[in-house]
């Protein structure tokens, strides 16, 4: 069990792929932001990579454990302390009843840190995933963010913890942080000829984009683009700005809709419908970098990719998030 | 990679009886978007018949589709790649296209929900103040503090025309989405079609049960979020996570593809005494007739001379109106 003393920022509850098969009804998946610093981190505690774990963004979460386990912490380096001596990130360590785990705020590189508990973190199933959905106000912790006395308790892990603890993982496992994240994309549904100009298209995968600072879990907006050219005056029937459509489903994780002209990639929480067109989407292998995307800070760019690349990156990452990567 | 293929129709099937062009559009890795027809066009028909095939669809159990989406003239399909190849998926769907050949001949049941709305009420002015607060101050489709003044000079009539309209014409769902529980939903009336434009940007916040234009689409916010449409007021709960009321005992959801809903004004004090006997008290009763859908009977009534003579009418003082109001 572990109870909380600072929720931080924004502490949640949130496993992997989270609720699939609810986008009809408007409710989409949630899920780790960061599904690559989530996975490992369960790895390394013997879990299935989807397993929930603790996603902690910006920082400033501490917590007591009212019993012993074993832990791993990932992601962004928020220099994490147990009982005020520093934890090395990226391997498993055996935490014992009592000892407080404190993390600072989010480093040079990488916006959210994760905490992979052996055996999971023990909240009920909501329409078959454990992830908070914080817009609905479901999933996870009592679907909200985490708070002072909160307690979370623990699943079962898969072995002794003694055979758990020490786990590290290969040098080369380790993802890659950066101040610009490149994005693999597909095109579509809504390119050039008929809703933005091949310019625009272009603009799009030419330029990186600076993460705005009112993002969050449903919508990572990007800098305004003044530039970029529409193929239409207006959007017809569907309303008068060019990057309006009559209201159709968001390939949702990893839109990028244009709204007006605020380019917006949807993700874990976001609408699975709506009125604006969506130019591109994300690969499923790359929305984990969209996690560590600093608002404020960081930028965003885009490069083109093919179905076939596409699905070779998810086979690619299943490798990736696995016990292969341990040292 | 110097030349980037941006030509995302995969497929296409022809224009065929009462079928528009069918469009296959790549819209990412696992999710495939079906259109219906080339030009976007407003016409629940295609709605029709997006929910109609989706049905067929869905009931073969494909292996790798995890869900559809249904939109008024397109549908999302969210599959497996990995097991499913988009090219399996395209044939899939349309072998249900090719048996599908008269739309008139649809039939379904359909619920009838009376709901009431306050206009101008406190709560979803608190949401247009702080948009222009924190997201565009002095944004164009904001006057006197709201957006239904803005929403008359579109449209070319008055503030009171604007919730006339609203309440004259049974709303038809296309299928839910954007949040939880929502849905999208399209006048059966074309007299009283109202269209805006959308936020730009959007809002971060909107409050539950508020109620909202964007081009020709009605929406109401079930739970609190951001959103884009325009906003005249707000109605009673269409979603409940606690599940405590009985309405929502086997779904925390309302709303199902293929309802309709009429509004009736109420004043702001009733919202408020209904939103608690449907949160705290649970013993709100809410308003709902059950009947048979027949899209013949509604193109019949669509398209007798004298109410596309008035839909003229309409679209005439709406062009005016966008002419003349601010761009957003």
């Amino acid at each position: 069990m572990l109870k909380i003393i600072n929720g931080g920022i924004e502490t949640v509850v949130e496993d992997w792929p989270g609720r699939i098969g609810y986008l009809d009804n408007g409710m989409s998946s949630s899920g780790a932001f960061d599904n690559v610093a989530l996975g490992l981190a369960n790895v390394l505690v013997g879990n299935q990579p989807g397993e929930a774990g603790i996603e902690i963004a910006g920082g400033y979460f501490q917590a007591e454990f009212e019993t012993d386990a074993v832990i791993s912490v990932t992601g962004t380096d928020m220099k994490p302390t147990l009982n005020n001596q520093p934890i090395p990130l990226w391997e498993s360590i055996k935490v014992n009843k009592g000892d407080v785990i404190k993390f600072s705020h989010f480093a040079e590189f990488g916006f959210r840190a994760y905490i992979g508990v052996a055996g999971g973190i023990d909240v009920p199933l909501v329409l078959g995933s454990k992830s908070t959905c914080l817009f609905g106000s479901y999933g996870g912790y009592e679907g909200r963010k985490l708070q002072k006395d909160d307690v979370l308790k623990f699943g079962k892990p898969s072995k002794d913890l003694d055979s758990l603890k020490g786990r590290k993982l290969k040098p080369e496992a380790i993802p890659e942080y950066s101040r610009e994240w490149v994005l693999r994309a597909i095109p579509g549904p809504n390119t050039s000829p008929d809703y933005l100009t091949k310019e625009g298209m272009d603009y799009l995968f030419a330029n990186s984009h600076k993460v705005q600072l009112n993002s969050n879990r449903s919508a990572v907006r990007l800098a305004e683009a003044s530039e970029l050219s529409f193929a239409r005056p207006d959007g017809g029937v569907a309303g008068s700005h060019p990057s309006n459509v009559l209201d159709h489903a968001y390939a949702i994780r990893g839109s990028l809709n244009i709204c007006g002209n605020t380019p917006i990639l949807l993700i874990a929480d976001g609408p699975t419908l709506g009125g604006y067109m969506s130019a591109l989407h994300v690969i499923n292998a790359d929305l984990w970098k969209i996690g560590q995307g600093t608002p404020g800070r960081d930028f965003i760019k885009f490069v083109f990719c093919t179905q076939e690349e596409a699905v070779e990156a998810r086979k690619q990452q299943r490798e990736w998030l696995s016990e292969k990567s341990l040292a | 990679m110097d030349q980037k293929n941006y030509d995302v129709i995969l497929d296409k099937l022809p224009e065929a009886e009462s079928r528009p062009e069918v469009l296959f559009r790549q819209a990412g890795d696992g999710f495939l978007q079906v259109e219906y027809g080339s030009i976007p066009r407003f016409n629940l028909v295609d709605s029709f018949r997006v929910l109609t095939v989706n049905g067929a669809v869905k009931a073969k159990n494909i292996k790798g589709l995890y869900e559809t989406v249904p939109g008024i003239r397109t549908n999302m399909f969210h599959f497996d790649p990995e097991v499913l190849s988009v090219k399996k998926l395209i044939e899939e769907i349309e072998e249900e296209e090719n048996k599908l050949e008269h739309v008139e001949d649809i039939e379904f049941e359909s619920r009838l929900i009376s709901l009431p709305i306050a206009f101008e009420d406190s709560e979803t002015k608190k949401a247009v103040e702080k948009y222009v607060k924190e997201v565009r101050p002095g944004a164009p489709n904001v006057i006197n503090g709201y957006n239904i003044e803005y929403m008359a000079m579109c449209n070319g009539c008055s503030v009171q025309g604007i919730k006339d309209m609203v309440c004259a014409t049974e709303w038809y769902n296309s299928g839910n989405g954007f949040w939880p529980g929502g849905g999208f939903f399209w006048p059966l009336d074309p007299r009283y079609a109202i269209v805006v434009p959308k936020y730009n940007p959007p809002r971060t916040w909107t409050p539950e049960g508020t109620v909202g234009i964007g081009g020709p689409c009605l929406y109401v916010y079930p739970t609190p979020t951001g959103g884009g449409y325009q906003l005249f007021g707000r109605t009673i709960p269409i979603f409940q996570f606690a599940q405590k009321h009985p309405l929502f005992k086997e779904s925390p959801t309302f709303f199902k593809a293929g309802d309709r809903i009429k509004f009736h004004e109420v004043t702001e004090e009733e919202i408020l005494y209904i939103y608690k006997h449907v949160h705290e008290e649970t013993d709100y009763v809410y308003d709902i007739k059950t009947d048979k859908f027949k899209v013949k009977d509604w193109l019949e009534f669509y398209n007798k001379p004298e109410v596309q003579k008035e839909v003229q009418e309409l679209l005439a003082r709406q062009e005016a109106g966008t002419k003349a109001a601010p761009r957003v």
